[in-house]
């Protein structure tokens, strides 16, 4: 073990300790804190758990996740067979398509389905002109709606997930079991399914999860009697009230717990049974069938109903960004420039503060990751692979967690939340492990082989890294940073505890025209000119990082 | 009637004939092995006797039942076992519960399925791990119960695709005569691919080899060692050396042909004398052991060369030796007990009933 590599370490350690392992300390201290007092205990906790608002907060969370989770599982199963089995033509457009939810932001896609789908949005305003109902129909206000756009947004993760398990089985064990007698279904049953379990998991845990994390997207739907939404309401609302901020912060601390310890778990239970890795010799294209005429044209249907579905969010913002007070109208009537005139002359603020905050996230992401990402695969330093660990469980970690935690410690003590650099800080800390599996997982792809001819030839450890391991990294390290740089892009939950006047972001400046009420012109404008923004950067990675399929499922353990 | 008919089978991928109109029969309790570099067809070939892959035309019969002309039997109806090339052994289930699907299938009741799984896996030497998952187990280990999930019904047919290719090379050749003495006691009509010649000698009743889709040519080992078909058959199995000639003379009662070889005549036999005309260009062919060294000529010999040792090599038992014939290289494999030495030169005998003609 170098001295290089064990000063590396200190470094990587000094930051994990201070921007992460600080702060959260914090957020479980304060958790702890019994009001009026000084002193601490599980107080908090158990007024908790004995108030039924709070209890029907975990509750409603945890049905919610269930819910979600059974919606995606339903819609994704068919799409994802389509996808890893069927000859199709047209499928790898498909396949692109049917990712953009997920680097939408989800709140983006809420604004687009109110206008649709609201009390006075366009199909309840045609329904009552054709005279079909005389009253609107409450399509999306409340947990039906939540479970429809969370959904909408978490269907690729199923989908890819899955889709990647298909693919991944050796044909093999499949002819095997035809061979051995079993039809079709039952075949699928006994063999397909439980091979892909473990790709299934790997998404069904990021979809249970997210209800307790999104805390804006019930807001914006009128849920607010969950969890993250509760936790935020009191904590940015009420934090003159101690009892109510204390119940936030035990929110906060609660879905935390929940999505650590199931992300664990489930990571425990995945890599116990890795299947795919088991088999020798697997075709690249795994097992493809030429579907006949009705499989044909059913899929087709299905994948068109989905693409529907998929685009409607970009349409819509779209429709409304370009409009000037799209309400109480089917369709946009005036058509106007002036919400992106106000966005670019008049508020260039947003625009400048979210790509300046990003690029300095990024940059910390960058010097960060690539020596973790080297300390990883290439040494053993001790304490490494707590080093993993910990960085990769920050994938799990609320993003309102990340905004309390550091709203919490770096008022005293270490004032660093008077300074806008606590912007990028949080996005890093929040995005941490986007960059590092990326730069990690080319690392793995890259023969050490390679570095060890170096080496030999003569080359230092220092020169070797500049010389042979970043070009070839270089592939890997792109898609890493534009995907950081999207997901960064698009952060609110962590921001909009630390934000103060001057540095909003482009998805601050969405949700405050929201809240302000009646500003859908300039918040749909925004929204829309986000995802363009977003859309530019996913090309750009679909195109050099191979397959749109891998940069967008990136770090999570997709194929590449 | 054979038991398994291969009729005029032809199997396309693209623009790439795979198996190209090949006609093989085989006989109840046969063990034929495919035998042919990799992208012969031979897999496709066992494929299509699987029903995984259809052939474009042709048919494949099995006990006096049509597989593809009169409606396609798909895998699972065909009552057949099939050990993969990468074992195949499902992940998520339990040695047993591998080994048991099949009979689980056919509603085999339980006591029946318990015991019968129990015999194959003695049989195949994995008594009393029934309970562990395949992760558990070496790579041996799952090829036998491969092996073991395949023999469980006793189907009509057993297909091994290249089953042995992924151990190491002593278990290998310890399965090679396990897989045989099993499949024998069975009677079980066996149809084995392999790229491993050896492994088709020991293993197999007759060995079908193939090049490029088609059917090179079909026989005991024996008869493929001895009297190999061409050029390929002769190279592919075992090691020979090649001598290329002209045809002067044809003597058709004793079958013999005499070929101007650039180092002098050479006296050659020929199976088919049908096959050769004068001034033809041909090959003979010896195999390394077949040939007699001498260190001083003996007398009233025909096909008697002189040759310098090129290389020489101490292999245990026999040396091996690359011997310059007047600018042609020639393998030998001698007596250990030679003492020349490089540079060195010796007498080889090429004897004519060895020494055979090829095209």
């Amino acid at each position: 073990m170098s001295r290089g590599n064990l000063f590396i370490s200190i470094i990587l350690w000094a930051v994990l300790l201070l921007f992460v392992i600080y702060p959260l300390s914090f957020l479980i201290i304060e958790s702890l804190k019994i009001a009026g007092t000084n002193q601490y205990g599980l107080q908090n906790y158990i007024d908790f758990f004995k108030d039924p608002y709070y209890l029907k907060t975990f509750w409603n969370t945890l049905l919610l996740g269930i819910l979600v989770l059974i919606t995606t599982t339903l819609f994704g199963l068919p799409l994802a067979y389509i996808l890893a089995r069927y000859r199709l033509k047209g499928k790898l457009i498909f396949t692109a398509l049917i990712l953009l939810p997920i680097v939408l932001p989800a709140y983006a896609g809420a604004f687009a389905l109110i206008v649709l789908f609201g009390k006075m949005g366009t199909v309840n305003l045609l329904l009552m002109d054709w005279g079909v109902i005389s009253k609107p129909i409450n399509f999306i206000f409340g947990l039906h709606g939540l479970v429809f756009i969370q959904a909408l947004h978490l269907l690729p993760f199923i989908v890819l997930s899955l889709s990647a398990g298909f693919t991944d089985i050796d044909p093999s064990l499949e002819e095997a079991a035809e061979v051995e007698g079993a039809g079709g279904f039952r075949r699928f049953l006994t063999v397909t399914l439980p091979l892909c379990s473990p790709n299934y998991l790997a998404g069904a845990v990021i979809v249970f999860l997210w209800p307790f994390t999104d805390w804006l997207t019930p807001l914006i739907f009128g849920v607010q009697d969950l969890l993250p939404s509760t936790a935020y309401i009191n904590i940015a609302y009420h934090f003159t009230d101690m009892h109510r901020k204390y119940m936030g912060i035990v929110s906060v601390v609660i879905s935390s717990l929940i999505c650590v310890g199931i992300f664990l778990a489930s990571k425990s239970w995945v890599e116990r049974k890795k299947y795919t890795a088991l088999s020798k010799g697997t075709t690249l294209e795994g097992r493809i069938i030429q579907p006949n005429p009705w499989i044909k044209l059913s899929s087709y249907f299905y994948m068109f109903l989905i693409g529907v579905l998929v685009l409607l969010i970009p349409v819509v913002l779209g429709l409304s960004a370009f409009s000037r007070r799209w309400v109480l109208q089917p369709f946009p009537t005036f058509w106007t420039l002036d919400n992106f005139k106000l966005i670019f002359l008049e508020t260039p603020l947003l625009l400048k503060n979210s790509f300046l905050f990003s690029l300095i996230a990024l940059i910390f992401g960058v010097v960060f990751g690539l020596p973790a990402a080297y300390l990883i695969t290439r040494t053993k330093v001790p304490g490494k692979d707590t080093l993993d660990f910990i960085i990769t469980l920050m994938l799990a970690f609320p993003g309102i967690a990340v905004g309390v935690s550091y709203l919490l410690a770096f008022w005293e003590g270490i004032p660093l939340a008077t300074h806008w650099i606590i912007m990028p800080l949080s996005l890093f800390v929040r995005r941490l492990p986007y960059f590092l599996r990326m730069a990690h997982a080319s690392y793995l792809q890259l023969d050490i082989s390679l570095e060890e001819a170096s080496e030999v030839s003569g080359a230092s450890k220092l020169r070797t890294f500049f010389n042979i391991s970043l070009p070839l990294l270089l592939k890997g390290i792109f898609v890493g940073l534009v995907m950081f740089f999207i997901m960064a892009f698009q952060e609110i939950s962590t921001a909009i505890f630390l934000y103060r006047g001057g540095w909003e972001t482009l998805p601050i400046g969405i949700y405050l025209n929201w809240h302000r009420g009646m500003e859908f012109g300039i918040a749909g404008a925004m929204a829309f000119l986000m995802i363009v923004i977003i859309f530019i950067l996913l090309l750009i990675v679909a195109r050099i990082g191979g397959g749109i399929l891998g940069a967008a499922w990136g770090s999570s353990g997709g194929r590449y | 009637m054979a038991f398994i008919q291969i009729q005029n089978l032809y199997k396309k991928f693209g623009h790439i004939v795979a198996v190209n109109r090949v006609s093989l029969d085989i006989e109840k309790g046969e063990i034929v092995t495919l035998l042919g570099p990799s992208g012969c067809g031979k897999t496709t070939t066992l494929r299509c006797i699987a029903g995984l892959e259809k052939p474009d035309e042709g048919d494949v019969i099995i006990d006096g039942k049509p597989m593809f002309s009169q409606g396609f039997v798909p895998p699972s109806q065909r009552g057949i076992g099939m050990v993969f090339q990468n074992y195949a052994v499902w992940p998520h289930l339990r040695v047993f519960d591998n080994v048991a699907y099949g009979l689980k299938i056919q509603k085999v009741p339980k006591q029946e399925i318990k015991q019968r799984v129990t015999e194959v896996l003695e049989s195949v030497g994995l008594a009393g791990l029934e309970r562990r998952y395949p992760g558990q187990l070496s790579g041996g280990q799952q090829q036998r119960v491969a092996l073991a999930r395949a023999l469980v019904r006793n189907p009509k047919v057993l297909l091994l695709d290249e089953p042995l290719s992924n151990l190491d090379a002593k278990l290998r050749e310890r399965m090679r005569f396990e897989i045989k003495s099993l499949v024998k006691r069975m009677n079980m009509t066996s149809v084995y691919v392999t790229h491993d010649q050896a492994e088709a000698m020991v293993i197999s009743d007759r060995i079908a080899i193939m090049k490029a889709g088609n059917l090179v040519q079909v026989g005991t080992p024996e008869e493929i060692y001895k009297k190999p078909a061409n050029r390929f058959v002769a190279d592919f199995i075992g090691t020979t050396n090649f001598i290329p000639g002209e045809v002067s003379q044809i003597d058709k009662d004793r079958q013999l042909v005499s070929l101007q070889a650039e180092f002098g005549k050479i006296l050659c036999r020929v199976f088919d004398s049908a096959m050769v005309s004068p001034n033809q260009k041909v090959h003979a062919s010896i195999r390394p052991e077949e040939i007699e060294v001498y260190i001083s000529p003996p007398k009233d010999k025909e096909n008697l060369f002189k040759g310098t040792i090129m290389h020489r090599a101490y292999l245990g038992n026999f040396l091996y030796l690359f011997v310059n014939v007047d600018h042609t290289l020639i393998r030998i494999q001698a007596p250990y007990d030679i003492k020349q030495k490089e540079g060195e030169e010796l007498f080889l005998f090429l004897n004519p009933e060895k020494c055979i003609v090829l095209l």
